[in-house]
């Protein structure tokens, strides 16, 4: 189990959801993969599949259309998994937060487990982001086996 | 012998694996991930959450899985090589269903795209055997490495174009650009994740596994080339490898077509020219 | 006791058809047929029991063969003349040939080998036991098969008056004549046989009696009877040249192989004929329009067989000859040509229909071959293909009555609607490409064997490559389901159509395991008599391995691996009892819906479906692309063949 566990900090796959994002905080997602910041030395792996990912980004600001495919993708992600909230918009709502259509913030939707500020957040902030994130999972372990054992 | 194979066969796989992606990296100017990366892959992918469509398909990731290690295994018994062929066609079998089992649009794709691809690399796969038997007289791995070792001449000196072929054959069987066609290997994506894309957590790690021994026994007929000489057989295995690395990463990936044709062509064209040219040596 | 079980073997099926051609009453008919099945299985393995054996009859039983050829001639020719309005070019050329073999027939009975007795007149080795063995069992359950089965049909057309009387009198005949075309010594009393299995084949293709039906029934029959032509003349030069009728004298003979060559050559084409080789392949795939049964019993198990048999049957006498090395190139070429023609069908039958055809080309490319190994190889393939093939045919005849449907594409998630015939087709499917079931042996056989032939060799590897694609694909479907929780059904087939599937489906898989035994018993006598001066056939059988000079099969860590699989995928699918059922990734845009497939969620809420199928590359593996180019070549190779044969090389 211990290997299992030094594991899972060690292998995040992230699936990266935009959910209206102004771009902004897309091209700080992509530019964590660059050679600049090259996020895979921490074997993070961007996956375009959400049941082989391990941490969940999203990015841009909820509404009403698309939360339910926020919910369904995140329903496809295998426990133990971490969403990551990148950039205002995506934390609160952030500049359209007062507009007719926008949720203000994916934590109305789903459980956030880190919220990445900024506008747009910068790489080295995502990073960090992702590495705290990991940090959750031993939590998020233990409720998962309290659950199985309660199952 | 055999439990040596079954527990050193992915531990090797493994790390080639991580230095793949090291290399990989390298290339693309990045400092890379650590060459234990995939052990901690597959560790973490065991320790997911179970998520399954139907249960059929976890019959066919053990089949693929356990398969593959037999195909290994009688390799390293020094097995008849077409037998060999023959089970490595089971595991790849078990794949093909186990993603078509699933009313998915991309792994109903995928699959699909990975019958080509065992279109592609099984004749000559067979071929590449044939020729070794036109030289050694046998299909058996153990009597053709013999054969090496007694007339001291390696199979590489009379097969040269067989090997070439196998470059490509390799490609397809570890779906390397410009071959990966059915699904792509590390972050590369293929119609989202092609024959994989509905098998998560334990089980990808368990594919992930057979794959490695699919790695291995690939290298194995790279290393039967140059038998004779085992340190020179595993510097061809080196070359081959990197050799592999770098068309990966320098080449985009081709239709199937082009594949079909590349491999049907070019590949049966070079073995059949080399194994006519060895009724004149 | 060798006269009765003669007698049982090849007179009783004739009886018992007049009898069901006389019985009005459905539930008669069916005791009658499922008893004389049951008598034709026992009496086929006390048959096994009693070994290899001679049997002469008199010679006014020649005679009496001699004026049935005649009436059986007549009665094609006047059939094919009465049904000329609906292919006049088929119709005609077979009334042609059939009146050419009644003068052949009459010009060699009465004027060139009058009153020559030919002993024995039956003979048995291991290979017409085999034979036997096929056609009475599996031959049996299909019968058995057709009766429910018929039921169905005749509903499903909405026939005001019952046409089964005719259907089971030839169904069920054809088993005799089969039995005699495989036990006969005389080579006239095969002829004789073998035309009684073109006419059954005439009338139980065009049973329908659909405009279709009859075209069809007519394409078969004219080009089954010019290879009777050809069979004939061979037959007539073989007389004049060698002075013999009789086969254990062709094999064994020590004739000057120069004269047996062009006799043989046309008896070789006789049999491309009869198994439906390439450029003949038209008239089995067009047979496929005939119900299930008989697809199943007299065009893949049996009867295309029998072109097989007499190939493989007179391998010896043609051994180290060009015409050898030709009619492995003949068969090479059809195993390709007809599996890629499979890769683009997406109809059920033709697919099969297509298989079967490469199947033959491939045991009579070993034919061809002709070293014990290669004849090994080929007595594997007649066993398992035949019943391997019998069950899959069997299992689309069911599928198509259970669905409405013989596409591959309307297969999606039939485990979920029919679960005992799709894990059955599962099986049958299985056993057709991978190890370690008998077929697969069987090739991997052919191809050590084709070692000494390479281009051969390398038709085969091409051909089995492309066997892949279909089978994985199609077993693929069967087995796919939903991904929401289905309603487990009980599927509801007949009794008498349910036993055939499993017998045949467990047989399939028997064989399997008593594969040594199979080998040591039937086989290798036989290659060790036929083949006296070469001894590259297996050298070593048993202890799990099948060894030969060139290489080794070691059977037993794939079955100890195939119950690894089984216990853990047990084990595992336990486990997985708690695990979360998900559907399928959609890219979060999954439509709720009542339909047992995923769709896309749409515009204002609604949904769309996706439509995804097979890969049929028909623009490379169509039939348009491919008919014209492989008859072509492939009539070059007859014509070569001829030549070669001509020249006595
Ligand atoms: S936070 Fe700023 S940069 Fe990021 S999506 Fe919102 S508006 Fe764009």
């Amino acid at each position: 189990m211990g290997l299992i566990n030094n594991s899972r900090a060690k292998s995040p796959w992230v699936v990266h959801f935009d959910c209206g994002s102004c771009n902004g905080c897309d091209i700080e997602v992509l530019a964590c993969l660059t050679p600049l910041y090259d996020i895979e030395r921490f074997g993070i792996l961007n996956i375009g599949n959400p049941k082989h990912a391990d941490v969940l980004l999203v990015t841009g600001t909820v509404n009403p259309r698309n939360e339910r495919v926020l919910r369904n993708v995140y329903e496809q992600i295998p426990e133990p998994k971490v969403v990551v909230a990148i950039g205002a918009c995506a934390c609160t709502g952030g500049v359209f937060a007062d507009c007719y259509n926008v949720i203000q913030g994916v934590d109305k939707i789903i459980p956030v487990d880190v919220y990445v500020p900024g506008c747009a957040a910068r790489p080295e902030a995502i990073i960090d982001g992702v590495v705290l994130g990991l940090q959750k999972f031993q939590e998020k372990v233990e409720k998962m086996n309290k659950k199985a054992v309660g199952n | 012998m055999v439990v040596l194979a079954i527990v050193l066969g992915p531990i090797i796989g493994g790390l080639l694996t991580g230095i793949d992606r090291k290399i990989t990296a390298r290339l693309q100017g990045r400092f890379g991930p650590p060459i234990m990366q995939p052990f901690y892959d597959v560790f973490k992918l065991l320790g997911k959450e179970k998520f399954i469509n139907n249960k059929v398909q976890i019959v066919y990731v053990i089949t693929y899985l356990f398969f593959a290690m037999l195909s290994f295994v009688l390799f390293v018994l020094g097995q008849d090589l077409i037998a060999i062929i023959f089970v490595l066609t089971v595991g790849g079998g078990a794949m093909v269903m186990g993603a078509l089992s699933v009313r998915s649009p991309y792994s109903q794709i995928g699959s699909q795209r990975e019958i080509l691809q065992m279109l592609a690399y099984d004749p000559l796969l067979i071929i590449t055997a044939v020729a070794m038997f036109m030289v050694t007289g046998s299909f058996k791995v153990a009597e053709i490495v013999n054969y090496q070792i007694h007339n001291n001449t390696p199979l590489l000196y009379v097969l040269p174009l067989v090997f070439i072929v196998l470059i490509e054959v390799l490609s397809i069987k570890m779906r390397k650009s410009p071959f990966d066609i059915s699904a792509g290997q590390h972050a590369h994506q293929e119609i989202v994740r092609g024959v994989h894309t509905e098998f998560s957590g334990p089980y990808l790690a368990l594919i992930e596994v057979a794959h490695w021994y699919e790695l291995m026994l690939a290298l194995g007929f790279v290393a039967i080339f140059f038998a004779s000489n085992w340190y020179i057989a595993a510097t061809l295995v080196i070359v081959m490898y990197l050799l592999e690395i770098i068309l990966d990463n320098t080449t985009a990936r081709l239709t199937w077509k082009w594949m079909l044709k590349s491999a049907w062509g070019f590949g049966i064209v070079l073995c059949a020219v080399n194994i006519i040219a060895l009724y004149f040596i | 006791m060798l006269d009765t079980l003669l007698l049982i073997l090849i007179a009783l099926p004739f009886i018992a058809g007049f009898i069901c051609l006389a019985l009005k009453n459905h539930s008669a008919r069916a005791v009658v047929v499922v008893l004389v099945s049951i008598v034709l299985m026992i009496t086929s393995v006390v048959l096994l029991g009693q070994g290899n054996f001679e049997y002469t009859l008199g010679g006014q039983w020649n005679t009496l063969i001699t004026y049935l050829d005649f009436a059986l001639l007549a009665y094609i020719a006047f059939q094919a003349f009465y049904h000329r309005k609906y292919h006049s070019l088929f119709a005609y050329s077979a009334v042609i040939f059939a009146i050419a073999s009644i003068v052949m027939v009459y010009y060699f009975d009465f004027v060139m080998a009058h009153g020559i007795e030919v002993e024995p007149t039956f003979f048995a080795d291991q290979l017409s036991i085999i034979m036997v063995l096929i056609i009475s069992i599996v031959g049996s359950l299909i019968c058995i098969f057709g009766i429910p089965y018929m039921k169905d049909h005749e509903h499903h057309l909405h026939l005001e008056i019952t046409r089964q009387p005719r259907f089971f009198l030839y169904l069920v005949l054809f088993l005799g004549a089969m039995n005699g075309l495989v036990l006969a010594n005389n080579i006239v009393w095969l002829l004789f046989f073998w035309e009684i299995t073109t006419l059954c084949s005439f009338m139980l293709i065009g049973h329908d009696k659909t405009e279709i039906a009859t075209v069809n029934a007519l394409r078969a029959i004219s080009m089954n009877m010019l290879g009777g032509v050809g069979f004939t003349a061979g037959v007539m030069i073989l007389f004049s040249n060698a002075h013999t009728l009789s086969l254990i004298d062709i094999i064994n003979s020590n004739h000057a192989p120069s004269l047996l060559i062009l006799p043989l050559s046309l008896m070789v084409f006789a049999g491309l004929t009869k198994a439906a080789q390439v450029p003949f392949q038209s008239w089995l795939l067009g047979a496929m329009v005939a119900p299930t049964p008989v697809s199943a019993l007299l065009h893949s198990s049996t009867m295309v067989k029998a072109g097989v048999y007499l190939i493989v049957r007179l391998a010896p006498a043609y051994a180290d000859t060009w015409l050898s090395t030709m009619v492995a190139i003949l068969g090479g070429l059809t195993f390709v040509i007809t599996s890629a023609l499979a890769v683009g069908q997406s109809n059920g039958k033709k697919v099969l229909a297509y298989s079967t055809i490469a199947n033959l080309g491939l045991i009579i490319a070993c034919a061809g071959i002709n070293t014990p190994l290669a004849y090994a190889g080929a007595i594997f393939l007649i066993i398992f293909h035949a019943v391997s093939k019998a069950l899959l045919f069997l299992c689309v005849g069911t599928i198509e009555h259970g669905i409405g449907s013989r596409d591959i594409e309307d297969m999606h998630g039939l485990v979920d609607k029919m679960p005992l015939t799709a894990v059955i087709s599962v099986i049958g499917m299985l056993t057709m490409f991978l190890p370690p079931f008998g077929m697969l042996i069987g090739k991997w056989t052919a191809m050590e064997a084709a070692s000494v032939l390479p281009i051969v060799l390398l038709l085969m590897i091409l051909g089995s490559a492309i066997t892949i694609v279909f089978w994985v694909r199609w077993a693929g479907i069967l087995m796919s389901t939903s991904s929401k929780p289905v309603k487990r059904v009980i599927e509801n087939i007949a009794f008498l159509t349910k036993t055939p599937l499993v017998v045949l489906a467990a047989l399939a898989i028997i064989l399997n395991v008593i594969i040594f035994q199979v080998y040591n018993l039937m086989i290798s006598p036989l290659a060790k008599v036929y083949y006296t001066k070469a001894a590259d056939t297996f050298t070593q059988v048993g202890n799990g391995a099948l060894v030969n000079t060139v290489g080794s099969f070691t059977l037993w860590p794939i079955f100890a691996t195939v119950i690894v699989v089984i216990l853990f995928s047990i084990y595992a699918v336990g486990k997985a009892k708690n695990s979360v059922v998900t559907a399928p990734y959609m890219c979060g845009e999954t439509a709720d819906n009542d339909e047992d497939r995923p769709r896309f969620r749409a515009i204002a809420d609604g949904w769309v479906d996706y439509s995804h199928s097979n890969y049929y590359l028909n623009r490379v593996f169509g039939e348009e692309v491919l008919t014209n180019g492989s008859n072509i070549i492939s009539i070059i190779a007859i014509l070569v063949m001829f030549i070669v044969a001509y020249m006595g090389l």
